[in-house]
């Protein structure tokens, strides 16, 4: 859908004409028409259902979880120790297991999907562009049980070499050593790192394209007549312009990582109270967890289950609005709205 | 061209481009170099999954060709054979139902934003939270739909359907939105100017004109919905092994979850239908996705 | 008259939603007229011989999972009216979803709890033994076949207290055998599991609390393992990491750990015997148990030289009263088959059948069963 979100819209035009308009539709309401009011209404209803939808699952979800949060109290968050057959329900690995996954998937997305979008916007000719945009779109078809499967039976399995290669060749090495620790696992926060980078990839090259090519052209063409060469227009010129916006792609980049269930659960060793720098040791997240222990948890366990849902339902809905919000404002700003 | 553009007087640039020009432009080749770079990486797991898929189901799919197809899922997980129909079957009528409900619904939605809403306040908010619900993880949603539906009305496909519409109605707002914007003002004014009313124009104008990308928008929301799990887990109950076709009650199965089943297994026959399923289940999302594609193109073309 | 036709389109179209809701609707309505045609069928053909027509969700335990599949499999060949869908998912899962009413029966390991039986729906809950297996400790380190371990050493690795293949303990029970320096990698259960359970109730037997404690993380369907460990889903899942891992140690029932082919270490038992795990050792276990009124028992860490010291006992638990008469009927026939003739399929998928004296008792609990 991206591919076919870049042709250019003009809020610009319609937000001209849309007075004249206004002025001719209310002309039109005059006269009435009650199927036309129908219509219009299920529309206002239509739209209403997204604000139904969100709201109800903020309710019903924190309805359900009042139990644990009372129950455990703080230490629901600040404890590592998840305990079911004695109820006791700390979450703090998990919360650990899903941001430090997300941050892997990041740091190893980053670059690439910046890359890839800069080149296919500034550097490659249009048959180029359009089969690279293709190509990077297909990724995201790719429905995430299936990068499980794969990263379960195959990747996990043959990755582990890699690992205990890159583990003795930083080892004694501070910081190193420890993020690229001892005692490598297939399964591990690093395959999993690997999996959500490779997913959320066309997420952050799709919307980066549509920030970068914000860029106006004659700024771009000013650099360039400036004698500038082309990584010179784009670090001059393009990324000064879109860098709010990429920012905010970024984000939305992280918040679907962090909320990526399937995939992660199958290939991050399910290990509990993991907490540590060590990205090739097993551990856990919020989504995982919730996957593994839905089916056996009685009444306590399921509202623990579901607190923990809200909780990941928090963090990625507050990374999703700054994220919305900081790539709305830079649009609106290059638009020049 | 930015060969001759480069030549003029380099002295004076914000950018210090007084460095020596062979350098700056190795610099710059090397760093377009990197970005391909950053192209080719992205390929290798993506050739790795599509090959892998491709290379371990496609065998299983057409070893036995129509069984697999046609025959149940079998009872002995032990056992090497085909069988992926009643999963197939679910695939396409729980997403199938999840369609009927949140294509209308967002379209309909996006009307509401586009030629209704505009630029007022409330629909900027529901335009802010239909962007905001896009990044709701489909778990939340699986649960979600579990204290409102499957508590009360138990295990079905409904909850399934219910559970994937929950997620595919921001997409198919946003794409919606994005396609009507596309449509040209004078179409509504030469409407109006002959005394049609608004939702007749909507109806037989804006959105007739808009049609092949509000189609090539909901194909990929739905091809999207057709591999999601993590929302299946909770509402449709992944027993059955058996096609279940009465959606409304008692539970079910998908392709996406005998994948997830079959992932955890450790015989090889298990793990081949598992293959085989994510074959399957590929190319029918790859099937949408092109359809997609060849209605957008022709829509440009006619452009 | 324009007017009304555009009301009727307009009209027509807007509700295509919701006529599109009720198109499906039909469908899927024609649909369920069939099952149900069928079974208001059923009466007519109970008069004949007992025709069973039935649909049987189950859950539970994946330890005896590859036998209740061939069990359900020659069952329904023999009875075609009766579906029977055993999920697996973990015996924790079993016990919360009979309690929730959500199954007819659920596959288990390990009992309920007495504070968890309230929580039960439907009532008194009655156990039916169905086999017994060995639970074996599969590893998988190329070259190294039948390794000896004592419980002891057991309990230190999956404590990770020994973290090397080549520690002195485990060199010290393994003579002769070369050990490489490999890192261990240990391998548990993610579900809730009766496995688990019964592992760390063997655990618990030999070197617990009362036998030295060098074992202290008790005994349940979850303990708190450590944190460097990984964690498979069901029995399968665990097979499935000690497979693809040099390395691994895991706790696996037998049938899995046959069929994918992995390495079982001889296990010392309470007669200080290294036993390798077999159906004739886990017979030799359960043999001797002592079984209560309820036909619950253990077969863990039994005495006798030839005893498997982790056999592990499996149940089927349902309600006692069957509020459905056709599912009610359908169960009992399926219990039936399972403490009759579905006895001798057990060890053609590596289960051990009951002893004689225990599946008497538990077919007369079975006409305890009430059913409408």
């Amino acid at each position: 859908m991206t591919a076919i979100n870049t042709s250019s819209p003009s809020p610009d035009t319609s937000s001209v004409t849309g007075n004249d308009i206004a002025t001719l539709e209310r002309g039109l309401h005059a006269s009435g028409g009650s199927a036309d009011r129908a219509f219009k209404s299920t529309a206002y209803l239509a739209g209403g259902l997204v604000l139904l939808v969100l709201g109800l699952v903020t309710y019903t979800m924190v309805n359900r979880s009042t139990d644990a949060w009372s129950h455990m109290g703080l230490d629901f968050f600040t404890s590592r120790t998840w305990n079911p057959p004695e109820q006791v329900y700390g979450i703090l690995s998990y919360i650990f297991g899903t941001v430090y996954t997300a941050c892997i998937a990041l740091v190893i997305s980053v670059p690439l999907s910046l890359g890839i979008a800069l080149f296919i916007t500034q550097v490659a000719p249009r048959w180029l562009q359009r089969t690279m945009t293709y190509v990077i779109d297909l990724l995201a078809v790719v429905p995430s049980v299936v990068f499980g499967l794969w990263g379960v039976l195959v990747l996990s399995v043959h990755i582990k070499g890699f690992y205990t290669w890159m583990s003795s060749t930083f080892d004694g090495v501070p910081v190193l050593g420890s993020v690229f620790g001892p005692n490598p696992q297939g399964r591990s926060f690093f395959t999993a790192g690997i999996i959500l980078a490779v997913m959320i990839t066309p997420i952050i090259v799709s919307l980066s394209r549509e920030v970068i090519q914000t860029t106006p052209q004659n700024e771009k063409e000013a650099a360039l007549a400036l004698g500038a060469t082309r990584w010179e227009m784009i670090r001059g010129a393009v990324l000064p312009h879109s860098k709010g916006g990429l920012v905010g792609a970024v984000m939305l980049g992280l918040g679907r990582a962090m909320g990526e269930t399937i995939a992660v659960a199958l290939v991050i060793g399910s290990a509990t109270g993991r907490i540590g720098l060590n990205v090739f040791a097993g551990g856990n997240s919020m989504p995982a967890v919730i996957t593994a222990e839905w089916g056996e948890a009685d009444v306590l366990k399921k509202s623990a289950l579901i607190a923990m849902a809200v909780t990941l339902f928090v963090m990625t809905i507050l990374v999703n609005v700054i994220a919305t919000t900081v790539v709305n404002r830079s649009m609106k700003k290059t638009r020049g709205i | 061209m930015s060969t001759t553009l480069n030549r003029v007087g380099a002295e004076q640039l914000a950018l210090d481009l007084r460095t020596k020009r062979s350098w700056r432009s190795t610099k710059s080749q090397l760093m377009v170099a990197l970005m391909f770079l950053a192209f080719i990486v992205i390929l290798i797991p993506l050739i790795a999954v599509i090959g892998t898929v491709v290379s371990k189901g496609a065998g299983i799919v057409f070893r036995d060709f129509p069984a697999w197809f046609t025959k149940g899922i079998p009872g002995r997980t032990r056992v090497v054979g085909p069988g992926m129909g009643p999963a197939i079957i679910g695939t396409l009528v729980i997403t199938g139902a999840a369609s009927l409900l949140a294509i209308p619904l967002g379209i309909l939605g996006a009307v509401y934003l586009h030629e209704y809403g505009r630029q007022s306040k409330p629909a900027q908010v529901v335009r802010f939270l239909s962007n905001v619900m896009t990044g709701v993880p489909s778990i939340v949603m699986g649960l979600f739909v579990y204290v409102i539906f499957t508590l009360r009305f138990g295990l079905s496909g409904v909850g399934g359907s219910l559970a994937l519409a929950c997620l595919m109605l921001p997409v198919v707002i946003r794409s919606t939105e994005e396609m009507l914007r596309l449509v040209p003002d004078h179409l509504r004014e030469a409407s109006y100017a002959l005394g049609t009313r608004k939702g007749r124009t909507v109806l037989t104008i804006v959105l007739p004109s808009a049609l092949p990308g509000v189609v090539s928008g909901c194909l990929l929301a739905v091809a999207r919905a057709a591999g999601e799990t993590a929302p299946l887990l909770f509402t449709i109950g992944l027993i059955t092994k058996k096609a279940n076709l009465n959606i409304f009650s008692g539970a079910n199965t998908t392709l996406s979850a005998q994948i997830f089943r079959n992932a955890g297994e450790v015989l090889p026959g298990p793990q081949e239908r598992g293959w085989g399923a994510a074959f399957t289940l590929v190319a029918i999302a790859f099937l949408f996705t092109i359809i997609a594609r060849l209605v957008t193109s022709a829509y440009q073309k006619r452009r | 008259m324009n007017t009304q036709t555009r009301r009727l389109v307009l009209a027509g179209i807007v509700s295509l939603s919701l006529v599109a809701v009720a198109c499906s609707d039909d469908k899927t309505a024609e649909t369920t007229t069939t099952p149900a045609a069928s079974s208001t069928d059923a009466p007519v053909v109970t008069e004949a011989p007992v025709k069973l027509e039935a649909t049987l969700d189950a859950s539970g335990a994946t330890f005896p999972k590859t036998y209740y599949e061939e069990a359900i499999a020659a069952f329904t060949e023999a009875n075609s009216g009766v579906t029977i869908n055993y999920a697996g998912g973990g015996s924790g899962k079993g016990r919360q979803d009979l309690a929730d009413g959500i199954v007819a029966f659920a596959g288990t390991d390990g009992t309920i709890k007495d504070a968890d039986l309230a929580g039960y729906k439907g009532g008194e809950v009655l156990y039916f033994p169905t086999v017994v297996a060995p639970i074996t400790v599969s590893y998988n380190l190329s070259g190294v076949d039948g390794l000896q371990l004592s419980p002891t050493t057991i309990a230190k690795i999956f404590q990770r207290q020994i973290t090397k293949w080549n520690d002195a303990a485990i060199a010290a029970e393994n003579t002769g055998v070369t050990l490489p320096d490999t890192a261990i990698t240990v391998v548990h259960r993610s579900d809730s599991s009766g496995t688990t359970g019964n592992f760390t109730k063997f655990l618990e037997k030999s070197v617990g609390k009362d036998k030295g404690a060098i074992w202290t993380l008790g005994t349940d369907s979850t303990v708190q393992w450590a944190a460097d460990t990984q964690a498979g889903e069901g029995n399968a899942g665990v097979a499935q990491i000690v497979k693809s891992t040099d390395g691994a140690i895991g706790y696996v029932d037998f049938s899995d750990a046959t069929d994918g082919g992995l390495q079982m270490a001889s296990i010392e038992n309470a007669a200080g015997k290294f036993v390798a795990p077999s159906l004739e050792g886990a017979s030799a276990a359960a043999a001797g148990a002592k079984i209560a009124d309820n036909l619950t028992y253990s077969a863990i860490w039994a005495d006798g030289d030839a005893a498997y010291p982790i056999a592990a006992q499996t149940w089927i638990i349902a309600y006692k009263v069957q509020t459905d008469a056709a599912k009610g009927e359908a169960l009992k026939a399926f219990l039936k088959f399972i403490l009759t003739d579905g006895q001798t399929l057990a060890s053609t998928v590596n289960y051990a059948p009951l002893p004689a004296e225990l599946a008497t008792k538990a077919l007369a609990q079975l006409d305890t069963l009430q059913i409408g």
